[in-house]
């Protein structure tokens, strides 16, 4: 781990405008000869040192107008106003001119920093210069932030692994291949691991995990009925292939694609020409793709070039398709406002950042301004990318100075029928244009002229036929915007420090040089982001089938095993099982990248169904931790419980499963559940109404609300791409459970169901009514105490009638601790 | 101040209340006291945290105007702006377009005067603010990176002027936690959404805690405040009963800190429940003090009552009070017409001096830090010379610091003859962040925040505190 300070001065670092991308290297340094070197050490490092070092250290992180002069590729670089020397040429030399204070540039160093540096020194520097700047200060050959040869021995840059599960000593212990990999790690530190799940608790924390919604008691009656060794099997078979698992993984994978229903929360104030009305179009695709269990490369390719693909059934337009690429356009840009250009700018980069950070784990969008600081990722790469983006499509205008952009929709019904449609319309238009001309002419011909009654008639005739204007979808076409800066397809220049004001070398579109190597496929024609989405998803990319894989683990075990989804680059923190990372991505791969395969081999694990209770029991060390170090593990008599907890408190090891809250959807759709009123219905626009008995997922999310449900509870920041999502507990969220009219409002409708489905008669009704409650809440029967409790709530509470009671007691199981939280 | 802020007798007094009561079981109360004095639970990210080094401000309020407040109509006077009017300067860049422009210079709409021992000039746009410039810095030469609203909003409340980031407020909620738990620790108060809705006051990746908490001015200022069990003793029950079952629930549950954090959010949403509507209930404010901010009894309207609830809310002890003057539509963004800005300055004009007068006399103001600003000042010059309007003017721009750690009466920096550029020590949005987080005992290069594997800073990798200014 980096300390603080250097972090610190890293970062500073990202300020230096520089545009050159790979360092020569070592082999191409030229020999010193002994003077040089002796007068470079003697005479110039120092001088450098005190005189320039405290403002042009990229050491100290001090680079005043991007220039640095500790390395040698700091002055060659140079800063902002390019390279600082041409080594023999003084009179060509920035450094030399602003050394000499003259008028008609920078004066160095400033006056308030010791002023002009006297004539020996300055001759000294001259004398440097005409030798050909001499500067042994060497650094190894690099691309953007890393040496090229850290960045080959980087784990997720390398090729996935082939791995084999190790052995293990605990051998009836393993269900499953991943088991073997966990296990082997747990007994390599003398970790154990927890006991399984009982079958209630792993009901619920598999129901929850793969529909966002909790277990109806049938289904856990059902399930503890099973006792065929394959029980817990058929119940992963069955909550995948029911629709609300496409409902739940959509959900996921909005976070990681920044989705948003609107900008604008307030339905009547959004502008229509610039807010992604249609988004639910793509929201709906991705529910129907999980649940139809799309291969994920070709999900992938959907959404970046899905325009370019032809339609399965051979027929125009490919609907799915040009839906998916509304990926591409449902970024966070406003309305736009008056530097257009810049706006552009900024789509093109939050295209590279959505990309990079959601299909390969690379943060590629800190190359806008500068090289990466920390991965193998230059300015050229940023700008060869952006080519492509600035060479696509995504809005029909890009409007007026201070007014607004129009998104570009395009139809999802065939040419012909949209020209048609054109048709009538000019048509219509026309028949009216000419009906306006009769009646101005003088005199106007009376209202029953023949002529003019035919030509309303024919125009109404029309008008009746008019079909409604076609469904459209956002989606992205080839060629850039009109009107910007980039219209067509071409190659974009460098913008200097991220800016299009100061632009640089135009850069061929490309891939990534590092990451393609000399597999670069060709761009023959179009943009290149077919190129672009097969590049990606393709076997030998070593980061996509990672970067996915590692997010299912996370959706079920709450942490990947790379905790920086979003970023597999070289600060982030290695994965903690890398050879189950691998074996993963392998298989998953192999199975022909089925997500629904991966969530199947991932839940058929023991490790997926080990307890979340931490009793002291299940969780032992073996042997003794003495002086911080791992004893040798040592046979099972000299076990010493100690619960794992204190020494893997973030169950990194995975000896336990990880209880956690439910997600912002989850809790109200759980609570919709239990009252037994959640609306199946799927699809459609998204609701401004959080009253409605539908799944959040069809409640809207607005990018400038902020003060709604979701956002309360947690839920993805739909700006940027979401690696994971927080977990806050304040107390609005409680003031939201004690006090909100949907809070209440399911409180009264459990209170409802309870009363209604245990009738009074019923013998020992009270009791039967809170076993209910429990059943449907937790999963669980009530304990003796528990219904104590409850009917004393009911006791202190039934005013004015008993039914109250019943409210009273539902809303606080309602806002308990167990119902919204899974073990 | 008083002691009041490190100590919360409301609370407690509230909890041992519910001892005698009822339902509250003796021995939770009793917990929840117990963590009141042990406030390093790590699962709650709002206890109160060491400065860096000794503070001069406790608290801040944070006065915005949206849309852009032009300077050389306000806190900037030149005379030469007034003499050249209708002349040429040649522009290298209008409103983000690069280009050789011939702009014509716009006389400033308001005449200026000195004020106050200090002498220091101000337009006659602000009357009332203008009798408070002794105890004003203000700073005439404020540079932002952007010409749009967006990005300009978001740059001076989260230094990032690209994608959204923590806000200040948040900022400074992470980095101080906050002393009453009856209380958010950062409070906006906001009529309309500004440009960037809420981003402008937004955690984004730090903990959700340290989100700004919107109050919208009216009838319910904080949503879901208003306790709906039909008594206060029926919630007392139904949160006893909670916590049995939540107890019950966490023995077999090692302690986990998140569930033991989510009782006591409970806890601390009863006493919202009952401190904010006392903060938000200004009937026991004396007409004196009405009659100083221009506030009519009763009403819940206007930047009067924002300033009014910003004084009771900073005296509860929150950490962080935004106003925010108007929305992202009909503020003053004067491109048609300079004279918008009349009735602008007067919704705002005699609520802020009532405010910095009302902090003075009740000995506030010297640890509490009053902030105004704005998101850029606007163009000195036009594209027509019979324009009325001016257009978005980020190369400089004015902004003040009243208050505690600031040296009163004095202006700093200048901007050039016209108001076009900075002429004179340029303070950037971020070094404008550096000095607010300085004057908290908050060192802006180590208040960090780590964030897909970098550490992450209100000012990113810029900022200088403004030493000059400080007292």
């Amino acid at each position: 781990m980096m300390s603080e300070r250097l972090m610190s001065a890293v970062c500073r670092l990202r300020c230096l405008g520089l545009a050159l991308a790979v360092v020569v290297g070592a082999s191409a340094d030229r020999a010193f000869a002994e003077s040089d070197s002796d007068f470079f050490e003697k005479k110039i490092r120092p001088l450098l040192a005190e005189r320039c070092g405290s403002c042009h250290s990229a050491a100290k992180g001090k680079t005043r107008g991007g220039l640095a002069l500790d390395t040698r590729e700091g002055w060659q670089q140079g800063g902002d106003s390019g390279a600082a020397i041409v080594p023999g040429k003084p009179e060509e030399s920035l450094l030399i001119r602003a050394v000499r204070y003259r008028d008609d540039g920078p004066q160095m160093p400033p006056k308030e920093m010791g002023g002009k540096l006297a004539e020996a020194e300055i001759n000294l520097l001259v004398d440097w210069v005409r030798r050909g700047a001499p500067d042994p200060r060497t650094t190894a050959a690099r691309i953007g932030g890393a040496t090229l040869d850290d960045a080959r021995k980087w784990w997720a840059f390398q090729p996935v692994r082939p791995t084999t599960p190790p052995i293990v000593k605990e051998s009836n212990w393993p269900r499953t291949d991943i088991d073997r990999f966990v296990l082997a790690e747990l007994e390599q530190r003398g970790l154990t691991h927890a006991d399984n799940a009982d079958k209630r608790m792993l009901i619920r924390r598999a129901t929850f995990d793969v529909t966002g919604l909790p277990p109806s008691p049938d289904e856990i009656e059902a399930f503890l009925r099973d006792e065929s060794p394959g029980a817990f099997e058929a119940v992963v078979d069955r909550l995948l292939g029911s629709p609300a698992y496409g409902q739940r993984g959509a959900r996921h994978w909005l976070d990681v694609v920044r989705y948003a229903d609107f900008h604008d929360g307030d339905p009547k104030a959004r502008n229509p020409v610039c807010e992604p009305l249609e988004a639910w179009r793509y929201r709906d695709w991705v529910v129907e793709s999980f649940n139809r269990d799309l291969p994920f490369d070709q999900f992938l390719v959907h959404q970046i070039a899905g325009d370019l693909l032809p339609a399965p059934d051979g027929k125009e337009p490919n609907t799915d398709g040009l839906i998916a690429t509304t990926f591409l356009v449902n970024g966070a840009w406003d309305r736009g406002d008056a530097d257009k250009e810049k706006m552009v700018s900024d789509m093109v980069d939050d295209q590279i950042d959505t990309v990079g950070k959601a299909f390969l784990g690379l943060t590629l969008g800190c190359s806008r301004c500068h090289d990466h600081k920390f991965d193998p990722v230059t300015q050229s790469d940023y700008y060869a990318l952006a080519g492509i983006f600035y060479s696509t499509r995504m809005l029909k205008e890009l409007g007026t100075k201070g007014g607004e952009i129009t998104l570009q929709r395009r139809p999802l019904v065939p040419r012909e029928v949209v020209e048609k449609r054109d048709q009538q319309v000019k048509q219509i238009a026309e028949w009216n244009a000419k009906l306006a001309e009769l009646d101005k002419q003088s005199p106007k011909p009376p209202a029953d002229d023949p002529a003019r009654l035919e030509l309303v008639a024919q125009r109404d005739r029309l008008q009746k036929e008019l079909p409604p204007e076609p469904p459209a979808t956002l989606a992205v076409s080839e060629g850039g915007v009109p009107g910007g800066l980039f219209p067509g397809i071409q190659d974009v220049p460098i913008h200097i420090r991220g800016s299009y004001t100061r632009l640089g070398d135009v850069v061929p579109r490309r891939m990534p040089s590092f990451f393609a190597g000399d597999r670069q496929p060709p761009i023959a024609s179009g943009s290149g982001r077919r190129e672009l989405a097969e590049w990606v998803a393709s076997k030998e990319n070593p980061l996509t089938a990672r970067v996915i894989v590692n997010r299912v683990w996370q959706w079920h075990f709450g942490a990947g095993l790379v905790r920086t989804p979003n970023n597999f680059g070289m600060l982030s923190e290695p994965p903690s099982h890398p050879a189950l990372l691998d074996w993963l991505a392998a298989k998953f791969v192999e199975d022909g990248w089925s997500l629904k395969r991966l969530h199947r081999r991932i839940m058929l694990s023991a490790t997926y169904q080990l307890s979340s209770k931490v009793d002291g029991r299940g969780l032992m060390v073996e042997g003794q931790k003495q002086h911080g170090e791992a004893a040798a593990p040592s046979s099972p008599s000299t076990l010493n419980t100690q619960p794992s907890t204190t020494l893997d408190p973030d169950n990194r090891w995975l000896g336990q499963f990880t209880a956690r809250r439910l997600e912002a959807e989850a809790i109200r759709d759980a609570m919709l559940f239990v009252t037994g009123k959640l609306d199946p219905a799927t699809g459609g626009p998204a609701s401004d109404n959080l009253a409605i008995a539908r799944r959040s997922l069809y409640v809207q999310t607005a990018r400038w609300d902020r003060s709604n449900f979701a956002t309360l509870f947690d839920a993805a920041n739909p700006d940027a791409s979401d690696e994971k999502r927080n977990v806050s507990t304040v107390a609005p969220q409680s003031l939201f459970l004690l006090n909100h009219p949907f809070a209440l409002d399911q409180a009264q409708l459990l209170a409802d169901r309870l009363i209604r489905e245990v009738p009074g008669d019923t013998p020992n009704v009270e009791a039967a009514r809170i076993q209910l409650a429990y059943h449907l809440l937790f999963s669980r029967p009530a304990s003796d105490e528990e219904l104590a409790i409850a009917r004393q709530v009911m006791a202190q509470t039934a005013e004015p009638t008993a039914e109250s009671g019943w409210t009273d007691l539902a809303h606080v199981l309602l806002c308990s601790n167990e119902f919204i939280y899974i073990d | 101040m008083n002691d009041r802020m490190t100590f919360d007798p409301t609370r407690r007094s509230l909890l041992r209340s519910m001892i005698g009561g009822s339902m509250l079981l003796p021995g939770i109360v009793s917990q929840l006291l117990a963590e009141d004095a042990a406030p390093s639970n790590p699962a709650d990210p709002l206890a109160p945290k060491p400065t860096h080094f000794p503070p001069k401000a406790k608290r801040v309020i944070f006065l915005y105007m949206s849309g852009g407040v032009s300077h050389i109509d306000s806190w900037d006077p030149k005379p030469k702006l007034f003499a050249d009017a209708g002349k040429t300067v040649p522009v290298n860049e209008f409103q983000g377009r690069k280009g050789d422009y011939k702009m014509f210079l716009k006389r400033p709409q308001w005449e200026f005067a000195p004020h106050g021992k200090s002498g220091t000039e101000v337009s006659s746009l602000f009357p009332h603010v203008a009798e408070c410039v002794d105890d004003l810095c203000v700073i005439r030469s404020m540079k932002s990176d952007h010409t749009n609203h967006y990005e300009a909003t978001l740059g001076i409340h989260t230094g990032s002027f690209t994608f959204a980031r923590p806000s200040i407020g948040s900022w400074v909620s992470y980095g101080l936690g906050t002393v009453n738990r009856n209380l958010p620790s950062f409070v906006v108060i906001a009529p309309q959404s500004p440009y960037a809705g809420g981003q402008v006051w937004g955690s984004d990746f730090l903990p959700g805690a340290h989100q700004g908490t919107l109050v919208v001015p009216g009838p319910e200022p904080v949503a879901n405040i208003q306790r709906r069990a039909a008594s206060s003793r029926l919630q007392e029950l139904e949160l006893g009963a909670m916590s049995r079952l939540n107890q019950r629930h966490l023995a077999s549950r090692a302690d986990d800190p998140l569930l033991t954090a989510r009782m006591k959010s409970f806890e601390t949403a009863f006493g919202m429940q009952a401190e904010m509507p006392e903060v938000f209930d200004l009937s026991k404010e004396s007409d004196a003090t009405l009659k100083l901010y221009g506030l009519e009894r009763g009403s819940t309207k206007g930047f009067a009552w924002q300033c009014l609830v910003a004084r009771r809310l900073a005296e509860h002890g929150v950490r962080f009070v935004e106003l925010i003057d108007v929305g992202s539509s009909g503020n003053w963004d004067a491109h048609g017409d300079m004279l918008t800005h009349a009735p602008l300055a007067k919704n705002i004009d005699q609520p802020i001096a009532g405010l910095l007068r009302d902090l003075k006399q009740r000995g506030m103001l010297e640890d509490t830090l009053v902030v105004w600003t704005t998101e850029f000042g606007r163009t000195p010059f036009n594209a027509a010379s019979d324009a009325k309007g001016r257009e978005h003017h980020h190369w400089v721009f004015s902004s003040w610091l009243a208050g505690a750690g600031v040296k009163p009466g004095i202006t700093f920096g200048e901007s050039d003859e016209y108001g076009i550029n900075v002429g004179k020590d340029p303070v950037h949005v971020h070094d404008f962040h550096a000095t607010i987080l300085h004057l908290m005992g908050l060192d802006h290069e180590r208040l960090t925040y780590r964030h897909t594997g970098r550490d992450y800073r209100l000012t990113d990798v810029h900022g200088n505190v403004v030493r000059d200014i400080l007292a």
